[in-house]
């Protein structure tokens, strides 16, 4: 290669296409397009599988992601990312130190690679070609101080990269985390295997490596073969290794032909790799950026409906999907940690988030012809994912009716995922098909149907859901016919569960007893409908909402409260699109400011307590403050269980399952936390959710710890600590001396 | 084949019943009405033939029942071809089967399926008067329904866990009581569907042609007692106790 012109001076700089040759040098550009050609016929194909998908509305999320709010999520995890928590790898570190740091190391070597190339190919293919062209000599910005630049950088990062991917090579082959042994947890009768994923994910370290190593010793041996210019001590990794070779022994001649060979292997393995991209686990390198960026949390506490259009109900087949269901397929790195924190998972349910994201994508792929590389699961007799053609129904086939129904719509799995996945909607969507076709436990279509004659879970009669206020000695007020400031909403469990009416008692008493002015909408209430509709029956959610709306417009109040997190959910997040906003409180919010304003003068209690964060309070809204500070202010010693706030466990009641069958699991998940709460040494389980006391009562007894354990709801603390206590039914009777 | 549904809404039990103030009936007024469970049963059994052979299932009702509009939608919901809501007829058993009756004669069917009995006929009297007043075939406590070659073979079941399976002819009258499987569940966007489409259609029949001629002149609260009795003993003695009482009532031999 002839150089004139401006690089005819002594610069620093390397050659680009050493000892190539031209016929090299063209077979190389012949090879590149043909593989360029490749990732974006890839790419396309993909793009086209997301296109058939419905709308998603994410488009303000993008927005607000790259432009608005650039930084968030970078801290803290809110409901969406950002460009710049994309850039800090923050939902990848987040709960993962350790492999957050080497992603990002390998993730930020990777890119600093590819601009260096970007770099060189603006330098060599356009401002040469394009000079020579203009003004008939070749110029180049690649040399001199450039150069050294350039080199630093590249040799760093590259190197960088390096670190990271060992890190990450050896906790897979030498740490292997359980999350990463890819084992269903629905076991196919006919068999299956992942030892193509297995290998898959190691082809891409493999590949990656590869080319990061090839990359040193072609720099190496170039600086051997051209003799150590001194200006290349600035690629210091090539530098080093160059002079190891020297000291072993390599000839600048032997060196020349380790460097023209070590080139091609490099450029294979390089646009090997390249090609690779669209259709193996690299791809998610492209997909996982901008999942996060239109990724919004938010999807999970208010559902969104089933597709208006739609001439069936429930998914059947993939224009069903919206394009970032789609998209939330594809994104999966299969890092297993929704695997591993999923309550049902854990009970040794057939449900694994991972699995059911894994299967979609795998169907969705063998339905629209989509290839993949050592990225998909083998099976015999080719069920579940491998359906075509519509052989089997997407839910209750592809997907088994019973990992369906397994899902206690916890949210910890959308929570951990650090790729912006929202497993809980495509679920819901996925049950309102089975709902329709009634493939259900025959105990959930019993509550349907008392829910929607009756209006609760328990077939009682509507009318008596406010016969437990008859163990009152005053009359709570009736907001549908006199104005309170705040509206207590009751909920189904605090109302007719008989284990139960006694925290309502006890709620009741103690903010009448503080002059908190409420009401309740005594039989006008219905069950709220929160789980009614995270089982997939959405016509009888909205008939429970529009019931609820219609009363609640029928009282005067200002604010809401509820018992029941699950409800506070759906009143606080759902209800507003049926056109009823309003502000609503958990008794625990309500509590503490009473407790904090001196409304309620409480005695320390000095109790060692331990706090379960219901998932509908904690997870799901926030919620977590209120009940610790509480807790603080009735003088208790607050142990976390390490699964706590944002991380708690589910009880596995949520999301219907309540009402469902749990006999067939291994453990239910309310036992490995009654288990996890024995660990930490305290005896005294502090709950804020109705059915957190009946499913940890239950679990106390099932798991053979009675008298070990107490399950209390945090409203019976409060109660013990007060100081003035309000009057009992007898009391009363005493101080008037009748 | 054409299969029709004979139906009744019955009070919902979960409710308090009051009775009326001369207290020769119950209060209605107040009270939450529900298809009675046996013609439920009755209704999944007709739609198992249809999924098996491709029948016409019509759920019929009385326009006097209240809320027997819900339970006729909701039979649409769940794969009933058809529903019809008869206008006129009577309250008690012999004026509902004159009107069911007067209805077939019209529209005739060539499978009749009715629950077994109701809370407020528990002694079954719908099917076999219904069967008589048509001159057809009648079977009554059956535990299944299959159409074969032109004839349906049901199961009857006996006390004691006996059964005998007969095949008979149609037309006939079946009075069921328990369908092969549960009752499916209707989902409310599916009856919503169904209402809006109006697929309940009225016919009229005579009214009270033949009542039973009987008349209330007093209902009374059932009795409040308690049956409970309180097994004590160690583990072997509560057992045999157990077991003595499972003889004593035939439940178990030997």
């Amino acid at each position: 290669m002839a150089f004139t012109g401006v690089l005819a001076v002594e610069e620093e700089t390397r050659e680009v296409f050493m000892n190539v040759g031209t016929a090299g040098e063209i077979i190389f550009y012949v090879v590149s397009t043909l593989t360029i050609g490749v990732f974006f016929w890839g790419s396309y194909r993909r793009v086209k599988k997301y296109r058939r998908g419905r709308a998603a509305f994410r488009m303000a999320n993008l927005k607000k992601a790259l432009f608005a709010n650039p930084f968030q999520g970078v801290r803290r995890r809110e409901d969406t990312w950002s460009v710049g928590a994309v850039a800090a790898n923050s939902s990848v570190a987040r709960r993962d130190r350790a492999a957050g740091i080497a992603h990002f190391f390998v993730f930020w070597g990777f890119i600093t690679l590819f601009i260096g190339t970007v770099i060189l190919t603006i330098d060599y293919d356009i401002v040469r070609k394009a000079s020579k062209l203009i003004v008939g000599e070749e110029m180049s910005f690649f040399q001199g101080t450039f150069y050294i630049v350039y080199s630093v950088i590249l040799d760093t990062m590259g190197f960088t990269a390096v670190l990271g991917l060992a890190y990450l090579a050896f906790r897979r082959g030498a740490i292997r985390p359980k999350k990463l042994d890819y084992e269903r947890a629905e076991k196919p009768e006919g068999g299956y295997s992942r030892s193509k994923i297995v290998l898959g994910d190691w082809v891409f370290i493999g590949l990656f490596a590869a080319i990061l190593a090839t990359g040193y010793f072609l720099e190496a041996f170039r600086i051997v073969a051209t003799g150590f210019p001194s200006f290349e001590v600035w690629s210091p990794v090539g530098w080093v290794l160059g002079r190891g070779f020297e000291a072993v022994g390599l000839s600048t001649a032997a060196a020349g032909t380790a460097q023209i060979i070590t080139w091609w292997t490099h450029a294979a393995l390089a646009l090997t790799f390249v090609g690779m991209i669209p259709f193996s686990k690299a791809m998610h390198m492209l997909l996982d950026g901008v999942n996060l960026l239109v990724h919004d949390r938010s999807s999970v506490r208010h559902l969104p409906a089933p597709p208006p259009e739609a001439e069936h109900v429930g998914y059947q087949e993939l224009s069903d999907f919206t394009w970032k269901e789609l998209l939330d397929l594809d994104a999966c790195t299969k890092c297993g940690r929704c695997h591993e924190v999923c309550p049902a998972r854990t009970a040794g349910a057939p449900l694994s988030p991972r699995d059911l994201i894994l299967d979609l994508r795998q169907w969705a792929d063998a339905n629209t012809g989509g290839i993949t590389l050592l990225d998909h699961e083998t099976r015999p007799d080719r069920t579940g994912p491998l359906t075509v053609d519509h052989e089997a129904p997407i839910a209750g086939g592809v997907i088994s009716s019973r990992t369906l129904w397994s899902c206690t719509t916890c949210m910890h799995c959308v929570e951990v995922c650090p790729v912006g996945i929202e497993h809980v909607p495509t679920i819901v969507q996925l049950r309102r098909g089975l709902v329709d076709q009634g493939d259900m436990d025959p105990t959930l279509q019993t509550a349907l149907k008392n829910l929607s004659t009756q209006g609760n879970s328990f077939g009682k009669s509507a009318r008596m859901r406010a016969r437990w206020t008859k163990g009152l000695d005053f009359k709570i007020k009736d907001a549908r016919k006199e104005p309170v400031k705040y509206l207590w909403f009751v909920g189904d469990f605090a109302s007719f569960d008989d284990r139960l009416q006694a925290n309502s008692i006890a709620l009741a008493r103690i903010l009448n007893a503080a002059g908190v002015d409420f009401g309740i909408l005594y039989e006008g209430e219905r069950n709220a409908g929160n789980d009614v509709r995270r089982v997939g029956e959405e016509g009888l959610f909205e008939m429970l909402a529009d019931h609820n709306i219609a009363a609640l417009e029928s009282a005067q109040f200002e604010e809401i409260f509820t018992t029941d997190p699950h409800s506070l959910n759906t009143l606080r997040n759902e209800y507003p699109e049926r056109g009823a906003s309003y502000k609503v409180w958990h008794y625990t919010e309500l509590l503490l400011d009473l407790v904090e304003s001196g409304t309620i003068p409480v005695r320390s209690l000095g109790q060692k307590v331990t706090y379960h964060d219901p998932c509908y309070l904690g997870r799901y809204n926030g919620v977590t403050e209120a009940p610790r500070k509480l807790l603080k202010a009735l003088g208790c010693e607050l142990v976390e269980m390490p699964r706590n706030g944002a991380n708690s466990f589910c009880c596995g009641a949520g999301g219907g399952r309540i009402w469902m069958d749990d006999s067939f699991l291994e453990e239910r998940p309310s036992e490995n936390r009654i288990r996890e709460a024995l660990g930490v040494g305290v005896d005294k389980f502090i709950v804020s959710c109705p059915k957190d006391v009946t499913m940890y009562s239950d679990a106390v007894k099932t798991t053979g710890n009675e008298g070990q354990m107490e399950v209390r709801d945090i409203v019976f603390l409060v109660q013990e600590a007060l100081t003035n206590k309000p009057a009992e039914p007898g009391d009363l009777l005493e101080r008037t001396g009748v | 084949m054409r299969i029709v549904v004979a139906m009744k809404a019955v009070p919902d039990l979960v409710e308090e019943i009051e009775l009326t103030p001369d207290e020769t009936d119950i209060d209605r007024e107040y009270l939450k009405f529900v298809l009675n469970e046996w013609d439920d049963q009755a209704l999944e059994e007709a739609l198992l033939v249809k999924d098996a052979t491709g029948a016409e299932v019509v759920a019929v009702g009385l326009a006097d029942d209240p809320d027997i509009d819900q339970a006729l939608y909701t039979a649409i919901a769940k794969g009933a071809d058809g529903a019809v809501m008869l206008e006129g007829g009577g309250a008690d058993t012999h004026s509902r089967a004159a009107a069911f009756a007067e209805y077939l004669a019209k529209e005739p069917a060539d499978l009749v399926i009715t629950g077994v009995q109701a809370p407020d006929d528990l002694d079954g009297q719908l099917a076999p008067m219904l069967a008589a007043r048509l001159g057809q075939r009648h079977v009554s406590v059956v535990v299944g329904v299959e159409a074969k070659d032109g004839n349906v073979v049901v199961r009857q079941e006996f006390s004691g866990g006996r059964a005998h399976v007969l095949e008979l002819p149609l037309p006939a009258v079946i009075g069921l009581q328990a369908s092969r499987e549960t009752p499916r569940y209707a989902p409310i966007t599916r009856i919503r569907q169904a209402m809006q489409a109006g697929g309940v259609r009225g016919e009229s029949v005579s009214t009270d042609v033949a009542s039973s001629g009987l008349s209330v002149r007093r209902m009374f609260r059932p009795e409040q007692t308690s049956h409970a009795e309180m097994l004590e003993g160690d583990v072997d003695d509560i057992a045999d106790k157990i077991l003595e009482l499972l003889r004593e009532r035939g439940m178990v031999k030997g």
